[in-house]
């Protein structure tokens, strides 16, 4: 198995990432060569390691990243009924973002909620037993609230 | 629940008083096997890594819980984290390690803080000197269920999968021994050590799919069908159950008792004991075509037999469903699947042919409802 040379002590490389990610939205190049230089890992590798993870980002996201899980359980109970719904909505494929910068959506794999499916995350957090009148009133609250702030900001 | 007792710490005071020799001797005679899957004696597994010859020794959780139609871990990981971690200690103490892990899927992100802290109280109240517990984020990626690619994705690489010899028990973290265990198994393994009645026969069930009462049950081996059909409630007459997204899509039979043996003589694997349920308003090909794409998804794409060979059973199954597909296509799709089942090297390429052999095998007229009429 590969071994890394005086890396023992040093946090985990995925956490790391996970943090930058949190802090700036998605891991720009910019931060990449600081990790690189940092933790002394060759850029190649680094950019290898963030692109093979789905929940790694290299582009900037949306303010919500949504991911619809496409797994069977989900499937079986109408989960492809909100994909199609939600791709309407906010005008954006899978694996685009919206025009406003508001929505990021994506596919995943299973995300352990089957029991209470069809699922999706929002920015991480579970949303279950969804319907479409759910997911129109979820939209809502989050276009409402950024509405709100930006007109905070404009005063 | 069995496995929603509390083990408050006595278990790892009764292991320290047996010392790791009694401690692993207990286990095996508790009879606990891996509740990942594979069902590996973990006694036989926590030997191996003390006998392994080290400087350093590691513990790994494997709470990448990334099977489709599971879900067990979480209830433990949300409502017994305590006890969980507790098995960790045990582990660690009976192998001789001083640095674990618990491996948390992205998914699963949103139970982290409250993990945290628990692992942080857990440990304060342990004073096992020198024990420290480390959460590693994943970030969406099956594969790292994998152990090998779990290794490589803690350790700060991408997670492929590695050639096995060597084995993590011995050669894992940095080369170091290295035991890794599912959620289910480290907190049993706790129970096991405290309890006298602890039942190693007691497994967790994740049910989902066209019921109307899923969820995670718990049922001793070689429990009725029947009896899990009456809790979970279907709607409609059930027609198919698939084992997860590997295990293999074989038909609801009600007098079946359920148990490893049961199940593989349908070809199928029972591995976590996820059950998706398929009712008879569902084509059981739409069902595979949802695991195919997750394969092609999720596949590492080191093999080309399995990066390959899953794009390809993906399009096979596409002009199955589009009714552009002859007989012969049938014929290849489970030629490509047995193919990528003898050449792959881990278990998600050894497994994703699975749902096409075995619907192919057991539902060959729901491929016939879309067959092109000649």
């Amino acid at each position: 198995m590969a071994k890394e040379k005086g890396k023992k002590d040093t946090r985990p490389l995925m956490n790391m990432l996970h943090e930058v990610q949190e802090r700036h939205g998605y891991i720009s190049e910019h931060m990449l060569k600081q990790i690189s230089v940092d933790q002394d890992i060759p850029i190649a590798r680094l950019y290898g390691v963030v692109k093979f993870y789905t929940m790694f980002h290299t582009e900037p996201q949306g303010k919500y990243v949504i991911e619809i899980c496409g797994s069977p359980s989900c499937v079986l109970n109408n989960g492809v009924r909100l994909e199609k719904f939600l791709e309407n909505e906010i005008g954006a494929g899978i694996g685009e973002t919206s025009k406003d910068g508001l929505f990021s959506l994506y596919k995943t794999s299973c995300i352990g909620c089957c029991d209470e499916a069809p699922a999706m995350l929002i920015n991480g957090e579970p949303h279950t037993k969804m319907t479409v009148e759910r997911l129109k009133l979820i939209l809502k609250k989050l276009r409402d609230t950024e509405a709100a702030q930006a007109g905070e900001k404009k005063k | 629940m069995q496995i929603l007792r509390q083990t408050k710490l006595e278990a790892l005071e009764k292991a320290r008083t047996l010392g790791p020799d009694g401690t692993i001797a207990l286990i095996e005679k508790r009879g606990l096997e891996g509740r990942g899957g594979a069902a590996y004696p973990t006694a036989k597994k926590w030997k191996t890594c003390r006998d392994a010859p080290a400087d350093e020794r590691f513990v790994v959780c494997n709470a990448d819980e990334g099977e489709p139609g599971t879900f067990k871990d979480k209830l433990i990981i949300r409502h017994n984290a305590e006890t969980l971690v507790e098995g960790m200690l045990i582990a660690a103490y009976a192998v001789g390690a001083k640095r674990c892990f618990i491996y948390l899927r992205g998914e699963y992100d949103y139970l982290r803080p409250r993990l945290q802290e628990q692992v942080d109280d857990v440990l304060a109240r342990a004073k096992m000197e020198g024990v420290t517990i480390e959460i590693v984020r994943g970030a969406g990626a099956y594969i790292c269920g994998e152990a090998t690619a779990l290794l490589q994705s803690i350790m700060g690489f991408r997670g492929n999968a590695m050639c096995k010899p060597p084995n993590p028990t011995t050669h894992g973290l940095w080369g170091k021994p290295t035991v890794i265990n599912n959620v289910e198994t480290l907190a049993c393994a706790a129970q096991a050590v405290l309890f006298d009645d602890w039942d190693s026969s007691l497994r967790l069930f994740s049910i989902s799919g066209n019921v109307k009462n899923p969820g995670v049950y718990e049922f001793p081996l070689g429990v009725r069908m029947s009896t899990i059909i009456d809790v979970a409630r279907p709607e409609k007459k059930l027609k198919a159950m698939s084992f997860g997204c590997f295990g293999g899509i074989m038909p609801v039979d009600e007098n079946m008792s359920v148990t490893p043996e049961t199940i593989n003589m349908e070809k199928c694997q029972h591995g976590a004991y996820s059950i998706i349920f398929i009712d008879e308003t569902n084509n059981v090909v739409d069902v595979a075509y949802s695991i195919a794409k997750f394969y092609t998804y999720e596949s590492c794409g080191k093999c080309t037999p399995c990066r390959e060979g899953t794009i390809r059973m993906l399009n096979l199954l596409k002009k199955v469903r589009t009714g552009k597909a002859v007989r012969k296509d049938l014929e290849l799709m489970r030629e490509l699947a047995t193919h990528i089942q003898d050449t792959a090297l881990c278990g998600l390429g050894q497994t994703c042919g699975n749902h096409i052999l075995t619907s192919l095998q057991h539902f060959p007229k729901d491929y016939d409802a879309f067959m092109k009429k000649l």
